[in-house]
Formats: C-alpha cells, sequence, structure tokens
C-alpha cells in the first residue's frame, strides 16, 4: 500500500505543478460562486433564471 | 473501517512510530503548493492551502466523521457525534451569515430547492455509508493511509464528473430559488434563526436519543475538534469568501484529467457556466475548494506519517473495496446533483442560513438508511 501512495503521491504532484505551469495566469483563486448568476456552490444558475 | 493490520519493515519508519518518508513527503508537497501560489502573489491560497492543511490534522487526529456519527444516530446507539456536527455548524454560522450579508466580496453556500438537490443528496448519503466516509472524510482516511478511501476517492471525481453530466436535466426538472434566512430577516436576525434552527433540530436529536436510551453527550476529544473545525472553517471562509467545499474541487481534477484522455466537454452545459468553464481553463491552483483539499489531503499525511507507520495495513477484502469504488461514485453524483456533500452543502448551507441546507440533511439521512442497510451485502458491519 506504501508503493501505491509515493506512486499516486507522485503522478499527483506532478500533475498538479504541471497543470499549473502550463495554465493561463488567472490571479486570485475563485469559487464558481464569484461569476455572476451563480447560484450553487458548482455555480449553476437559478431556477428564475433558466425559465426567462 | 476496520483491516487486519500487519507492520512489515520499511524504509523511513522509525521505531518511535514516526514515519519521516511520509512526513517529509507530505511537509515537502505542502511546501511546493505554497511556494507556487505564493510566487503568483497570492497570500489567500496560501491561507487555504495551509487551512485545509490544519482541517485535515484536526479531522484525524479528532477522528471527527460525519459517516460514522449518522450511522451511530441511526441505529439508535449514540447521538453524541450528531451533535457535535452541529456545533461545527453554529461555530461557523456565526461568522458565515451576518459577513456573507454585510460585507462585500463575501458571500454564502447558497442552492436551489427542488429535486435534483433531493435526489442528490438521498444519494449521496446511500454513497457516503457504503464508502464509510464522506466528502470531507473520504480526503482525511485518504491522506491518512487508507487504501481503501484512495480507491472511494478515485470513484468520487469520476462520479462527480458523471454528476456535471447529469445536473442540467436534473436542474430543468423545476425547482426554487435559494431561501436565504438574512435576505427574509436581515444579517442579525437571519443569525438568530440559524441557530435557533440548529437549536431545535439539537433538541429533536436528544429526544429521539434519550427515547431509545442512546447516549447523548459528545465525547471530549469530539467537542474540541469540532470547535476546532469549526473555527478553522471560519478561516477557510475568510481566505476564500465562501464557506469551506470540498467535492468541487474533485469535480474539476476529474474533468481535467478526462481532457487529458480526450474527453470533450465543449459540449456540456454545466462546463458552459462561467464559473466551471473557468475552473476547467485555469490553474488548479486558482479554485478554492481544490486549494483545501490539497491542504487537507496533506495535513491528514502529515498528522498519520507523523505518528505511526504510515499506510500498512493490509487490503481489505474485495467486497470491502467495491463498496468503496461504489460508495464513491455514488457520492460524487449525489453531490453534484445535491450541491455538495457534508461540509459544501450541510455544514455551508445550514451555516449560511440557506433552508437548502437543511433539505440536504433530510435527504441524505433517509439515503443513510438505505446505504446503512446495504452494508452488510458488502461485509461490512451496519453499526
Amino acid at each position: 500500500m506504501r508503493f501505491v501512495y509515493i506512486i499516486v503521491a507522485v503522478i499527483g504532484l506532478g500533475g498538479i505543478l504541471a497543470d499549473h505551469l502550463t495554465s493561463p495566469s488567472s490571479g486570485r483563486a475563485v469559487s464558481p460562486e464569484d461569476f455572476a448568476g451563480a447560484c450553487a456552490p458548482c455555480g449553476a444558475p437559478c431556477p428564475s433564471a433558466q425559465k426567462k | 473501517m476496520s483491516t487486519a493490520s500487519f507492520v512489515e519493515p520499511g524504509a523511513g519508519a522509525t521505531a518511535a512510530g514516526i514515519d519521516r518518508l511520509f512526513l517529509g513527503l507530505a511537509l515537502a508537497a505542502t511546501a511546493i503548493l505554497l511556494v507556487l501560489v505564493l510566487l503568483d502573489g497570492q497570500p489567500a491560497s496560501a491561507a487555504l492551502i495551509l487551512g485545509g492543511f490544519g482541517l485535515g490534522i484536526a479531522f484525524l487526529k479528532a477522528e471527527f466523521s460525519y459517516t460514522a456519527s449518522w450511522r451511530r444516530f441511526l441505529n439508535g446507539s449514540d447521538a453524541g457525534g450528531l451533535l457535535a456536527g452541529l456545533l461545527v455548524i453554529a461555530i461557523v454560522a456565526i461568522a458565515v451569515v451576518p459577513v456573507a450579508a454585510l460585507v462585500p466580496n463575501f458571500g454564502g453556500a447558497i442552492a436551489p430547492l427542488g429535486p435534483s438537490l433531493v435526489i442528490g443528496a438521498f444519494v449521496f448519503g446511500i454513497g457516503m455509508q457504503l464508502a464509510n466516509g464522506c466528502g470531507s472524510g473520504t480526503l482525511y482516511t485518504a491522506g491518512g493511509g487508507s487504501g481503501r478511501m484512495l480507491i472511494a476517492l478515485a470513484c468520487f471525481i469520476a462520479g462527480s464528473v458523471a454528476g456535471s453530466l447529469h445536473l442540467p436535466a436534473a436542474l430543468a426538472l423545476g425547482g426554487i430559488d435559494p431561501i436565504i434566512a438574512s435576505q427574509y430577516l436581515g444579517p442579525w436576525g437571519g443569525l438568530a434563526a440559524t441557530l435557533a434552527s440548529l437549536a431545535l433540530a439539537a433538541a429533536l436529536i436528544v429526544a429521539i436519543a434519550r427515547g431509545r436510551g442512546a447516549n447523548i453527550r459528545p465525547k471530549r476529544g469530539i467537542i474540541i475538534g469540532g470547535i476546532i473545525i469549526g473555527l478553522l472553517s471560519i478561516a477557510v471562509f475568510i481566505a476564500g469568501g465562501h464557506p469551506w467545499s470540498v467535492t468541487f474541487g474533485f469535480t474539476v481534477w476529474g474533468a481535467k484529467i478526462a481532457s487529458l484522455i480526450g474527453f470533450d466537454f465543449s459540449h456540456a452545459e454545466f462546463w458552459q457556466w462561467a464559473g466551471p468553464k473557468r475552473a476547467l481553463a485555469g490553474s488548479i491552483l486558482s479554485d478554492t475548494s481544490s486549494l483545501t483539499d490539497f491542504g487537507m489531503l496533506f495535513g491528514a499525511m502529515a498528522a498519520a506519517a507523523a505518528s505511526k507507520p504510515f499506510a500498512r495495513t493490509a487490503w481489505p477484502p474485495v467486497r470491502s473495496l467495491a463498496a468503496a469504488a461504489i460508495g464513491g461514485l455514488l457520492m460524487g453524483w449525489g453531490a453534484r446533483l445535491g450541491f455538495g456533500c457534508n461540509i459544501g452543502a450541510f455544514v455551508g448551507g445550514v451555516a449560511s442560513g440557506s433552508l437548502h441546507g437543511w433539505v440536504w440533511f433530510a435527504a441524505a439521512l433517509g439515503g443513510s438508511l438505505v446505504g446503512i442497510r446495504l452494508r452488510p451485502a458488502f461485509g461490512l458491519s451496519r453499526e
């Protein structure tokens, strides 16, 4: 199990590094709720907005 | 989770119980993440990582478990853990309800009420009992050295991507906009109503437990752990601008992995909404829930490795692993349709004065009842 953990940790950390270094710089960390029209933590719109 | 344990000699562990290899790995990984976000000039991101790190330690050391405490309550043996969970929410609410209502750039965890919320939370409840951990529980036990929960986490991630594809259709079933106490009663009236709802729930739980002759006193360690978790949750709220959430990060990780292997999300409605679209395109370290998730994983790993040889237990039976995998898938799918897990939807929702938090709790409790009944089929105890 330790070996599995080492593999997962190394691949995971490598993936985070690669993603961060190849993604556009975005400044402050945000949540989907920060965007206009978001009605839930995942950024889903409100039912009232969907009906329009 | 019960697993037969055996200790095998290996590099990195010492006789004192400190596993230097994994303690070093956890600390080095956390340091790397901190350096990356600080190089980008984002101290708030560093605070989120450290907040998650502290939460990982607190959950692991206090053995704070929503899943087990719900199961003990539903089995009629103990209500103490469930009450400690409400204590966490009360602490968080004292900060979140007024600040979200009064301070610009802060907001609560809100969500619409409708079939998607109820179905998602119910399915999540089944999954959390099969996997033996909710969102936070999966994170800290996987980080803490449980290979079984590492499988649950992988399936949680996969399930949440599937859920993201189904959420728009579930929302089309109907629903109403979020109902938030502070919008009707003002910030302080909303806080009073939120605390009153928690007191009412606690009184109801105590009455049910007393009627069954069950214990109603949380253990001292759970109370202390709950207070620390509540305070750290407030720190995460201050750093991130929203209550602590866990599962959106999993969805983003899964979608990024799926994109790497060729999956195209450009026609998926969920991934065209502004927040998810930005999260998928941007750095994973610019998503608030991912930052606390990474911190929690490595915090739990550090705490576990600092006290005993890390991940030295044997793999559990296949049936138990199957329960973890199925539970993870159900939790992931349910978390997307239900707008989060115990943390994002229940703790965050109720602590924000949002009615959806209580609806989520009721539906997930119902799902847990089903999940508890299914556990023996996978060789797991109902207790």
